[in-house]
């Protein structure tokens, strides 16, 4: 099947990786990546989803030392998941549990991986020749 | 939502965040259907082989 393929700018670039960044899948959508953006949103939302499922801790803004700072950097890259975890995570977290503590770092793993997926809608929007 | 993850035990996390994980990878690094599938299956394996060789290696530590 031939791929559509939509023209490379700068500005399409900004585009895709802020819709991407804010929905993940969402900046390959425009870009009329199809199956990429379907596995994208998949993937980090079921790790987000699993992360918060399982109690795991959100990073505020308000961080208290290098860690936490880097822990909000990381969730930060989840979006909209990021936005909505008090309202989806209803319990509130127990990271005294292992269960809880690795939900942490799945929540913490979905932003990581966001922000790579974001990366490579920017480098395929502005007319790179990525996978 | 709690009723799919909530019950996870810690390998069948550990399963989900490899399949996940290399499911991404595959389709940021690889082309086609065969290249991505292959490279799923070999970082999928490869996360189980090192997970369940780092916990025998910190068993010892653990008595």
């Amino acid at each position: 099947m031939k791929r559509e393929v939509v023209k490379g700018t700068q500005m399409m670039g900004i585009v895709a990786a802020i819709a991407g960044w804010m929905v993940p899948g969402l900046g390959h959508l425009v870009l009329r990546r199809w199956s990429k953006a379907t596995v994208y949103f998949l993937c980090v939302g079921g790790l987000a989803l699993a992360g918060l499922a399982m109690r795991g801790g959100v990073f505020g803004a308000d961080a208290a030392d290098l860690f936490d700072r880097l822990g909000f950097f990381a969730d930060l890259g989840a979006g909209i998941f990021y936005f909505l975890a008090h309202q989806i995570q209803v319990a509130g977290p127990d990271v005294a549990h292992a269960t809880g503590d690795y939900g942490t770092r799945m929540f913490a793993a979905a932003g990581m991986l966001n922000f790579l997926i974001v990366l490579e809608a920017y480098d395929i929007g502005r007319g790179g020749d990525a996978k | 939502m709690n009723a799919l993850f909530g019950g996870l035990t810690h390998f069948g996390a550990l399963l989900f965040f490899a399949l996940v994980v290399s499911l991404t990878f595959a389709f940021l690094s690889k082309r086609g259907i065969a290249e991505r599938a292959k490279y799923t299956l070999w970082a999928f394996l490869a996360f189980l082989l090192v997970a369940i060789g780092i916990g025998w290696l910190m068993y010892p530590f653990s008595q």
